[in-house]
């Protein structure tokens, strides 16, 4: 198929015929009209052209899109067997949907709960918002090389990639850019995505240092609130640790993240285990290295995060101090495009420069103007987040939908004489 | 630039379309004013409440900036040396493929 290689996941997301009522309500959700059927009849979507999103799954009235990669008894017979060291890599934006499907409020903030379940059900953790903050470490840096090199006339051993630098922790944008503007790829950051990190990291220092184990016995459960982290982790060049393992001698083939469970694949886990997050005792792993996290680690979920968090480390990193204030307004909110400019006193040079930012979230909406600026060489920008949900992933594709899309109709349902 | 408001996208189905869609009982309830609209304002709801409980994890972190979590310090230090060493590359980079170039069997 087109726009795939062999080994990736294809049509993850998939329109169940008998659902489908025509309505065309998803087709204004889809950032590259990959919804294709006349009103009225029944739609499909063209697995060539989709992102894996599940946007148009969220949004569905009648709940017509599935997720059709279902791996939660897989999942379940490795807990069991009693062999394996099954490891969750947990995305900050599931501690505040999760509770939702066990009946808590929207936004209840549910880490230590969330930890302690799977902690019940047998999985070791490795929070994302760990990788988040390495993620930071090492985009950070690639940015902050190139900012020197170009802005502030720092000699680099080599040139470093262009500026702007794209964010590249959002799957469903990689492969926009991957099958709709080529041309901007040398733009990318080349700092994996938090969970891909995440994985290559538990299979080599989480294996030898924290868990004390073999690699190839560690499985990682990517925890998301993200459709296309499924097909992410099937991408076959996500096997860092197996390569970095046959250098040291020894064979073995595995990717870097196992599986992926959506909030939602996970809640269907917990209760399959009979395990209720509300009542789960408290996450007890203080030392455990690997579930450590920053502020700036846990915000990569909402819109305008990623770039408030490179923004509090690179400010530290060029001017030697930490930023007085650390809550960057402007990038925070669901404007559609946000901007901002910070100024910074080189501590080496004593040189001053104006970062300039820019935050979009919404790709089908917000990313055009963004895209063809840089395209023709204007974009008066150094560095720029793009997430495709709108409002970033705290509003996935994998999160709760319930009361949200598709029971929109449920809520009209409670006032029809019939029901 | 554009404003994001999600209001601006919500699932526009008039009256007529309602009832080829669900019928014409349902659509006796339907009125103009109600509707996805506010069903639409009600994710936006959801949004704003689950980005607040991510800053307020934010707020109440001991360590707030990612250079000052320990625990990323002591992996570099005990295993990756420093950020964009070699392993780091390594393990914490890739690549991107221009999937436009991709062989295709689009029939
Ligand atoms: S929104 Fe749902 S029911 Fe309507 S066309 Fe799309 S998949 Fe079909
Ligand atoms: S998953 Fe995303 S890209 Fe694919 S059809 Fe749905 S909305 Fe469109
Ligand atoms: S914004 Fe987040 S949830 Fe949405 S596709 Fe990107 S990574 Fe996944």
């Amino acid at each position: 198929m087109q726009g795939l290689r062999p080994q990736e996941l294809a049509e993850i997301i998939a329109i169940d015929r008998k659902k489908c009522k025509g309505c065309d309500a998803c087709k204004a959700f889809c950032p590259t009209d990959a919804v294709t059927g006349k009103y009225g009849a029944v739609h499909r979507v063209d697995g060539e052209r989709c992102l894996f999103c599940g946007q148009c799954l969220v949004n569905c009235p009648f709940g017509a899109p599935q997720d059709t990669v279902d791996i939660v008894d897989k999942v379940i017979a490795r807990l069991k067997d009693g062999r394996t060291t099954v490891v969750a890599a947990i995305a900050p934006a599931v501690r505040v949907a999760v509770g939702e499907e066990f009946g808590l409020e929207p936004g209840a903030l549910v880490t230590g709960q969330l930890l302690g379940a799977l902690q019940t059900a047998g999985f070791k953790i490795l929070d994302t918002n760990f990788a988040a903050d390495l993620c930071i470490m090492e985009e950070g840096s690639e940015l902050i090389t190139k900012i020197r090199h170009y802005a502030l006339g720092e000699a680099a051993g080599h040139a470093p990639g262009p500026l702007p630098q794209f964010t590249s922790c959002c799957p469903a944008w990689v492969r926009y850019a991957e099958l709709y503007c080529p041309q901007l790829l040398p733009h990318m950051s080349s700092a994996k995505s938090p969970l891909m990190m995440a994985g290559a990291l538990a299979k080599t220092y989480g294996a030898t240092e924290v868990w004390r184990t073999n690699p190839e016995n560690v499985f990682v459960v990517g925890v998301m609130p993200c459709t296309a982290k499924k097909f992410e982790a099937s991408r076959p060049e996500f096997a860092s640790a197996a390569a970095y393992w046959h250098k040291r001698g020894s064979a073995g083939s595995y990717p870097d993240v196992d599986v992926v469970l959506t909030t939602r694949d996970l809640a269907r886990l917990l209760k399959k285990l009979n395990i209720n997050l509300t009542a789960a005792a408290e996450f007890s792993d203080a030392d455990n290295p690997l579930a450590r996290y920053s502020g700036a680690g846990t915000i990569f979920g909402n819109t305008g995060g990623v770039m408030e968090a490179a923004l509090r480390t690179a400010h530290f990193v060029i001017t030697g101090q930490e930023l007085a204030a650390l809550e960057l307004n402007p990038v925070r909110g669901l404007k559609g495009v946000k901007a901002a400019g910070v100024t910074l006193r080189d501590a080496k040079t004593g040189r001053e420069i104006t970062v300039k930012v820019a935050v979009v979230h919404g790709i089908k909406e917000n990313l055009g103007p963004i895209v063809d600026e840089v395209v023709a060489g204007r974009s008066p920008y150094h560095f720029i987040e793009v997430m495709n949900c709108p409002g970033g992933c705290v509003n996935g594709g994998g999160q709760p939908i319930n009361p949200m899309g598709t029971s929109w109709l449920d809520k009209y349902k409670a006032i029809l004489p019939w029901s | 630039m554009a404003t994001y408001d999600y209001v601006e996208k919500a699932i526009k189905i008039t009256r007529r379309e309602f009832l080829g869609v669900v019928g014409v009982g349902a659509a006796i309830l339907w009125t103009g004013a109600y509707a996805a609209t506010d069903l639409v304002q009600d994710r936006t709801k959801y949004i704003k409440l689950r980005a607040a409980g991510l800053y307020r994890d934010d707020a109440k972190a001991a360590a707030r900036q990612s250079h000052n979590n320990a625990a990323v310090g002591e992996m570099y230090k005990k295993f990756a040396g420093k950020p964009l060493s070699p392993l780091a590359e390594e393990l914490f980079h890739t690549r991107y493929v221009d999937r436009s170039k991709l062989g295709g069997m689009r029939s």
